[in-house]
């Protein structure tokens, strides 16, 4: 399963940042068709519900999981280094259309998704002993690939939504460890703050 | 005076003195100024000369000399110079020359200047050797290592000569070119141009700051004897790293050596206002604008993740991770095998922790030095139980393998090496697919699969075999190795149907290492013939018509297989008869037969045959010298002994049973070889405290005698019951008990005895406790003669309950208790005895008393029952001398305390002296208050003090006896409440009573029969004081009150009757003692008993 985990993540990832990290996808042309291989689950909504909540519920744990592991001093200096001021996240608001909802949900998830994959890519070598930590982001990974599925299949069977343009966070495979770390820190910080307030709009 | 002649004299002195110094003063300032003169017209005379001549050298080979010109000569005039060095040449120049070095020693050097000349003498010595400037032709830096590259050129064509060279390289820091290290750098000239690299690391990440670096030489020639002199520094060139506007802290990433030292710096445009190594402050040293650096001094282990430094500004913080940590350790306990001889593993423990992980984690390379080849070992990217280990694929036609095993990371490198014979170093896998086959019963044969070419060695291989119930054995088995894998062996000396267990390991010649165990493999052995017939024995059923024959099972070894029946026959002289088959789970048969000798023949059969016979005749041989003897085993068993008897040909068989059961009883035999003479019976069926019989019997001809019949325990247990006893006979002293057997199997042992323990005591009064702990009072009887049924305790006491307990005991412990509560008959003697003692006592005592009253009739008369009273007889006037006086306790009657108020002479009809009436008027009545202040001698006192008689006195309103005649009352004050109840009067009516006879009857005054008249008659009916006898207090003698004796006012205990002497007492408390007659009885005196 680990194997299966390190092996495919990674895999999805560089199948994404392919065409290039950090900028936007090319956008579906509107009138294309719209299919899923599988017939969407009847209480699809609901699923995305739980499956916020669920990552939700986690966020922090895996917040504190994270920053421990950095080492001193993370811990007691969150406000300087590990700071929810990413500047390219992309937005969400929570009084829109549902639709709206679900395709800026969608890119808060492709983000964080390809974000997550970089933070364990970058822990498996920096921190190859904290199991606990890789464990917890390979299972918010899991939740986020669940939830970006379903996302997509709701939006693909209410709204016809075939493709969303996602943009992706900077790539850390060239920055020094610090860099890693800070820019992880800060990202998990970004994703306790938003995934609340993303569960809650839903 | 001669202090002012002093005076004067001294200025005349100093004058002197002043005049002499400055004449010296003077010549010597003419002198110089002569000198002065003088010099400066020589050097007038030079100037107008060249002077001043100076050579220097920068290549050995030209020197340059110049000179001063005179004065006069302008620029551009022209020189002759002329040097003497063996041949004479002249050179025309201008001011400075260059001339060809000169060979050692003084040269002559004439300068010729239009008319006048000027002569030197040069020499080496004095010229100086000024190498030329060197250039940096390039400095470069290595950012990421913090290392700078110069490169120069040492221009070493020029020289003539090889020389050696001395650089020095200086470095300057920041912009105010703070000197940061000068080193230097040796080289030597070779003739040729040579350009020289230079290398420096710096302590300082070369971003934080500029630095510049600057190059001067100094060359030492040996055969220049000139002065050696360095060049000048060279232009400085800095290294500078171009930034962007962003943050930054240097040195990235780092590896270092755990207790080294290190700078961190931060590049910043802010201020940097906070430094921390993890969560530790460090002090800032600033650099150029805002950048600032921290020294690191003596860092410790990192954790994996690394030592975070980091740089805090206002709002953000900016850092680095650094990871400290040691160089590989030398690779411990390195070892090449190989289990197959295909593939070489070399395993090894990495030694001490880097304290470094992931990309910066020690990478291994082994190397083997013959065939050139290597191998890298690639860590798991998640770590678990790592083992170090790297597979070698072997080479074929290669036996000797020499590794180098290379251990490295970002700190350094370690290695270790092994020359390894892989043949001599096999270490074989667990064999596989292990499989049995039958050859025979008692042989199979064994295969399994070993992976691994070992055709060109031998194998020595382990069989485990593993019987139930028995001891394993192994078999070791050498076999030349095969190229398949597959082995087969043959593995004889096995019983049939046995189930085996086999499992195999197996190692190489020579020995290196065992395999693991092979999984085990089990087979069952096929069935042979028993090897043996069956034990046999025989018992005539109880009536002797039937002989039973029994037979024990044949043991797994000896059955050899499945034992499916057994076959039955008897034989005679004359016949053989043949029974029916008996299958298996039955192990006896029952044979009708005639008292002839027979011989008892059992087989043994299974699939495979039938075993031996088994034999055993029928007759047994009578004996009449029997005894039944006792036994006691050891707990697990019985030992038995018996003498040697040449007569027993055969053997000896031992029967045994359990005696409770009914005959005939079988419940396992064994039999001895002839030669013996004991032998321990011991079976799981025997129990501790169960009796059994054991029957000795001896072979003898053919037949079997009984030789002993023993009974006995394997080990003796403690009774279960108490024997039952009753008491047969009680008399006064004695008791006869009669106790019961104990059943056999309850008595657990054989009976050595009984305790009879006995005590006085009650049945709810009396506990038997502590039998054993030796209490005094507790009588024992140990009764050893186990025939004896009674026992007679004699010596008890009368009357008296007694406790028994009787107990009963073997070796195994002593039996529960039964007690009794018997109590013994009453002793008619003593009854009679303390019946007549008192009654003879009593007589004897009236009797006297009768004489005596008798004999002394008259006195008593006199004194008691005089028949006219004599009044100087009463006692009554007498108290203060006679019955009062002397003892304080009887001061009831101080008669100056007793003032009566009136005095009533009566009139009886007695004959009584008249006594004149006398009026006596009561101080009370006059003066109440008063009363006490009455003298005596004012008043009359008249009494009559009748006759004194004995009566028992029931109680005090009894006691108002009074003569027949005239009695005088007095009454009495009482300051006390009476005590006496009024209701109880009519039952102490004198008037039933014999004694003294009030006045009741007789005629009073008419006063006083007024006063009675007024009265009931139920009321006056009997002696009646004249006074409220209510008011009256009853205070007996000894009362509390009655001792008061320190009152001045003592008041009478009771009325007081002037003309008697007995005074009216209390009935006494409880406590006194009854002397109510008749209550005596018989019954009283015997429990009055001390004993009670």
């Amino acid at each position: 399963m680990k194997v299966l985990a390190a092996g495919v993540v990674p895999l999805l990832l560089v199948l994404h940042w392919k065409h290039g990290a950090g900028s936007p996808l090319p956008i579906t042309p509107v009138n294309a068709t719209c299919a899923t291989r599988h017939p969407c689950h009847s209480n699809l909504m609901n699923q995305i519900r739980n499956q916020l909540l669920q990552l939700n519920s986690s966020a922090n744990a895996l917040f504190i999981l994270y920053y421990t592991a950095q080492g001193e001093p993370f811990p007691n200096n969150l406000d300087k280094l590990c700071s929810p001021n990413v500047t390219d996240f992309p937005p969400f608001h929570a009084n829109g259309t549902e639709k709206a909802r679900l395709v800026e949900l969608y890119r808060i998830i492709a983000y964080l998704g390809a974000s997550l994959g970089n933070i364990t890519r970058d822990q498996k070598v920096l921190n190859p002993n904290a199991l606990s930590l890789h464990s917890k982001l390979n299972a918010t990974a899991d939740v986020m690939r669940g939830l970006l599925s379903n996302v997509l299949c709701r939006l693909c069977s209410k709204y016809h939504v075939a493709h969303v343009d996602v943009a992706y966070g900077p790539d850390t495979s060239g920055k020094d460890v610090f860099q890693k770390k800070k820019l992880g820190c800060q990202l998990l910080g970004k994703y306790k703050q938003v995934i609340a307030m993303v569960a809650q709009a839903f | 005076m001669m202090d002012i002649f002093l005076c004067l004299k001294q200025p005349s002195r100093m004058v002197d003195s002043k005049r002499m110094r400055m004449t010296s003063n003077f010549q010597w300032i003419l002198l110089t100024f002569l000198l002065l003169y003088l010099m400066n017209q020589v050097s007038s005379q030079k100037k107008r000369t060249p002077h001043d001549l100076k050579c220097v050298t920068n290549n050995l080979q030209v020197w340059d000399c110049s000179w001063r010109a005179p004065s006069g000569a302008g620029r551009g005039a022209a020189y002759e110079v002329c040097i003497e060095n063996g041949s004479h040449s002249c050179y025309r120049l201008e001011k400075n020359t260059k001339i060809p070095a000169l060979s050692p020693g003084d040269h002559e050097v004439t300068i010729n200047f239009g008319s006048s000349i000027s002569k030197f003498t040069l020499n080496e010595k004095d010229v100086s050797f000024i190498p030329d400037t060197p250039e940096i032709l390039n400095l470069s830096a290595d950012f990421s290592t913090s290392t700078l590259h110069l490169k120069w050129n040492d221009k070493g064509s020029v020289f003539p000569r090889h020389s050696n060279v001395i650089w020095e390289i200086k470095i300057l820091r920041k912009k105010n070119m703070e000197i940061v290290k000068i080193m230097t750098h040796n080289t030597t000239l070779n003739g040729k141009d040579t350009v020289h690299h230079w290398s420096w690391t710096s302590d300082m990440p070369l971003e934080c700051a500029t630095h510049y670096v600057g190059i001067r030489c100094h060359i030492d020639d040996p055969k220049f004897s000139g002065h050696k002199e360095w060049s000048n520094w060279s232009l400085l060139k800095n290294i500078s790293w171009s930034s962007d506007s962003q943050t930054k802290v240097f040195p990235q990433d780092k590896v270092i050596l755990v207790g080294s030292d290190i700078t961190v710096c931060c590049v910043t445009q802010e201020k940097v206002v906070l430094a921390l190594i993890g969560s530790t402050n460090c002090p800032l040293i600033h650099l150029d604008g805002e950048n600032v650096a921290i020294k690191i001094h003596n860092i410790s282990a990192s954790e994996s993740s690394g030592t975070n430094v980091v740089f805090s500004v206002e709002d953000n913080m900016f850092g680095t991770v650094i990871f400290a940590g040691y160089p590989p350790d030398i690779p411990q306990k390195l070892n090449c095998e190989t289990y197959d001889l295909k593939e070489i593993v070399c395993t090894w423990n990495p030694g001490r922790p880097t304290s470094l992980v992931g990309p910066r984690n020690t990478s291994y390379t082994l190397f083997e030095s013959f065939s050139g080849k290597c191998v890298r070992y690639k860590r798991a990217e998640v770590p678990t139980n790592e083992s170090y280990q790297l597979f070698f694929q072997m080479l074929s036609n290669q036996e000797i393998y020499n590794f180098t095993l290379n251990a490295r990371n970002p700190l350094g490198q370690s290695e270790s090496t092994l020359l390894v014979n892989v043949t001599e170093k096999v270490h074989p896998h667990t064999p596989t697919s292990v499989k049995v086959k039958d050859i025979n019963s008692t042989a199979v044969t064994l295969s399994w699969h070993l992976p691994g070419n070992f055709a060109k060695i031998k194998l020595l291989c382990q069989i485990e075999i593993n019987k139930t119930n028995s001891v394993h054995e192994l078999r070791n088995i050498t076999m030349k190795g095969v190229e398949n894998s597959s082995y087969l062996i043959a593995v004889d000396k096995l019983n049939p149907y046995t189930i085996y267990t086999f499992r195999i390991r197996c190692s190489t010649k020579p020995f290196w290492k065992w395999s693991k165990w092979s999984n085990e493999k089990q087979y069952l052995t096929t069935e042979a013939i028993p090897s043996k017939g069956p034990d046999t024995w025989r018992e005539w059923s109880s009536d002797g018509k039937n002989l039973i024959i029994y037979w024990k099972p044949l043991s797994i070894n000896e059955a050899n297989g499945k034992i499916l029946s057994y076959n039955v026959s008897c034989s005679s002289d004359e016949e053989t008869q043949s029974l029916s088959e008996i299958l298996d789970p039955q192990h006896k048969a029952e044979i009708q037969l005639d008292k002839n000798d027979y011989i008892i023949s059992v087989v043994a059969k299974n699939s495979v045959g039938s075993s031996p016979p088994s034999k055993i005749a029928s007759m047994e041989i009578p004996n009449d010298d029997l005894k039944i003897e006792q036994a006691v085993g050891m707990g697990n068993g019985i030992l038995l002994t018996w003498n040697y008897d040449p007569n027993m040909t055969c053997d000896y068989v031992i029967k045994w049973c359990n005696s409770s059961r009914s005959e005939p009883c079988l419940m396992d035999w064994k039999k001895v070889p002839s030669n013996s003479t004991e032998t321990v019976i011991e079976s799981d069926q025997f129990r501790p405290g169960v009796r059994y019989n054991f029957f000795l019997y001896g072979c003898r001809n053919q037949g079997y005698q009984l030789l002993r019949s023993i009974i006995g325990y394997v080990e003796e247990l403690a009774p279960t019951v108490a024997p039952n006893f009753t008491v047969e006979d009680t008399s006064a002293d004695s008791i006869l008990v009669r106790w019961e057997d104990i059943p056999v199997e309850e008595l657990r042992g054989f009976l050595r005895g009984y305790l009879f323990y006995f005590e006085k005591g009650e049945r709810d009064t009396s506990k038997m406790r502590g039998l054993e702990s030796g209490r005094s009072d507790i009588k024992v009887k140990n009764i050893t003669d186990i025939s004896q049924k009674t026992l007679r305790i004699v010596d008890l006491q009368g009357k008296t309950s007694y406790h028994l307990v009787l107990r009963a005991y073997t070796d195994g412990g002593m039996g529960p208790e039964k007690s009794m509560f018997v109590v013994t008959k009453e002793n008619s003697v003593g009854l009679i005895i303390a019946i007549l003692i008192p009654v003879a006592v009593a007589v004897i005592v009236g009797v006297v008393t009768s004489i005596l009253c008798y004999r002394k009739r008259e006195w008593i008369k006199e004194t008691f029952y005089p028949d006219i009273p004599n009044p100087e007889n009463c006692k009554a006037l007498q108290f203060q001398k006679s019955v009062c006086e002397g003892s304080s306790a009887l001061k009831t009657l101080e008669m100056n305390r007793c003032t009566p108020n009136n005095v009533e002479v009566l009139e009886t009809r007695s004959m009584v002296p008249k006594t004149e009436d006398t009026e006596i008027i009561s101080a009370v009545a006059e003066r109440p208050e008063d009363s006490s202040d009455v003298e005596p001698e004012n008043h009359v006192v008249v009494s009559y003090c009748p006759p004194v008689i004995e009566e028992e006195i029931a109680n005090p309103g009894a006691d108002e006896a009074g003569g027949a005649s005239q009695v005088i009352y007095i009454d009495i004050q009482s300051m006390y409440q009476p005590q006496a109840k009024p209701e109880e009067e009519p039952e102490n009516d004198p008037v039933g009573g014999a004694g003294y006879k009030p006045q009741m009857h007789l005629p009073v005054t008419s006063t006083v029969e007024d006063l009675a008249a007024e009265d009931d008659l139920d009321k006056t009916a009997g002696y009646r004081p004249q006074a409220n006898v209510n008011t009256w207090n009853l205070v007996s003698p000894d009362s509390p009150r009655s001792t008061d004796s320190s009152s001045e006012i003592v008041s009478f205990g009771s009325p007081c009757s002037i003309n008697s002497r007995q005074f009216l007492i209390p009935p006494k408390d409880e406590e006194s003692p009854k002397s109510s007659g008749g209550g005596w009885s018989f019954t009283n005196f015997f429990q009055n008993k001390p004993n009670d």
